[in-house]
């Protein structure tokens, strides 16, 4: 009998406690967008089965700006209800395979809410860079 | 006797593999990785490093890339001049661990060098008696201008609810052309830490 109680407490001790960390978010955009990504093939490598849920790599889109720097683009959409920080970091590569290492490659930290989609961006250090690598690190 | 034995190796190995993720002791960390201090009262490497990531980022999408550069130097490149970061945090820390990895990122890029030469904080004393000497007898061009100047300036900013604190960061750099004085690259980064205390690791 008295275990019934202490049941429900627990249980709505844990509702509460999730709900307070539940953040999803709700979004409107044009139902055609005017601008049109060119998504590229990708090769994944998913270590982390519960980060890639929580921080699903959508698409990932790349730019050669006028100067011959590339630009990548990834779209990240969160599938949980609840908010998760990560780390991530673009290493570079030339034509050779070779890593063009430099200040900028380290770990950024990112937060992102439940449900939530957004977007990471990098452009190389310079236009021997013909290659990249997205390292996705959970840091909660 | 064999039952007895499993679940004392298993205790074994468990508390083996925790200890070797929680040690206390001192040891290297990687200045890049996720695991350096969080520490709440001041500016520590992993602010500058987000910090000048996210400028050079910056400086490389909107300046560089999008093909502002103009250059007056050897080979059209651009002559940069770190000219001053006001440091307007209540700590003392040295700008230069902010403005060193942004003028590497820019020399890497094979279209900005930093000149150590010009104005009276040139950082190569001898440097500037040799090129002024070269440019008086004709046998050189003498310490060049620069084309743009970098300058900026870091604020703090501290919050406090209850026990819990939160400290501000902000960030702040401009690159102005010296051919017209105009700011034609500016950008802000704000670092925000909240907590009740420091931590190892984010």
């Amino acid at each position: 009998m008295s275990t019934r109680p202490s049941i429900f407490i627990t249980l709505g001790a844990a509702a509460i406690l999730v709900a307070g960390c539940q953040t999803p978010v709700n979004t409107t955009e044009p139902a055609q967008p005017a601008g049109q990504r060119s998504l590229i093939p990708e090769k994944r490598v998913i270590r982390d089965a519960d980060l890639n849920r929580r921080v699903d790599i959508r698409g990932v889109n790349e730019r050669v700006g006028p100067a011959g720097l590339l630009t990548i683009q990834v779209e990240l959409l969160n599938h949980t209800s609840s908010r998760h920080r990560f780390s991530y970091k673009f290493e570079w590569f030339d034509a050779q395979g070779m890593e063009l290492a430099g200040p900028a490659a380290v770990f950024v930290q990112r937060q992102i809410e439940g449900n939530e989609d957004i977007f990471i961006t990098a452009t190389a250090p310079n236009e021997l860079a013909k290659d990249f690598r997205l390292k996705l690190i959970s840091t909660d | 006797m064999k039952r007895q034995i499993l679940p004392f190796s298993l205790a074994g190995i468990i508390i083996a593999l925790a200890a070797g993720c929680a040690s206390d002791e001192a040891k290297y960390v990687d200045p890049a990785g996720t695991k350096t201090l969080v520490t709440l009262d001041k500016i520590n490497q992993q602010d500058l490093n987000q910090a000048a990531e996210a400028m050079i980022t910056s400086l490389r999408s909107k300046f560089i890339d999008a093909g502002k550069l103009s250059g007056t130097g050897p080979n059209g490149i651009a002559v940069l001049k770190i000219e001053r970061v006001i440091n307007s945090t209540s700590q003392q820390w040295d700008p230069d661990l902010l403005t060193k990895k942004i003028r590497i990122d820019l020399l890497n890029t094979g279209r900005v060098a930093t000149t150590t030469t010009f104005g009276g904080d040139a950082e190569s004393k001898i440097g500037q008696d040799l090129a002024k000497e070269q440019q008086f007898t004709g046998k050189g061009p003498g310490v060049l201008n620069p084309d743009y100047t970098l300058t900026g300036k870091v604020i703090e900013d501290m919050d406090r609810a209850g026990n819990k604190r939160q400290k501000t960061y902000v960030f702040q750099l401009t690159l102005t052309s010296i051919r017209d004085g105009l700011a034609i690259w500016e950008d802000e980064k704000t670092i925000t830490k909240a907590g009740t205390r420091s931590g190892a690791g984010w």
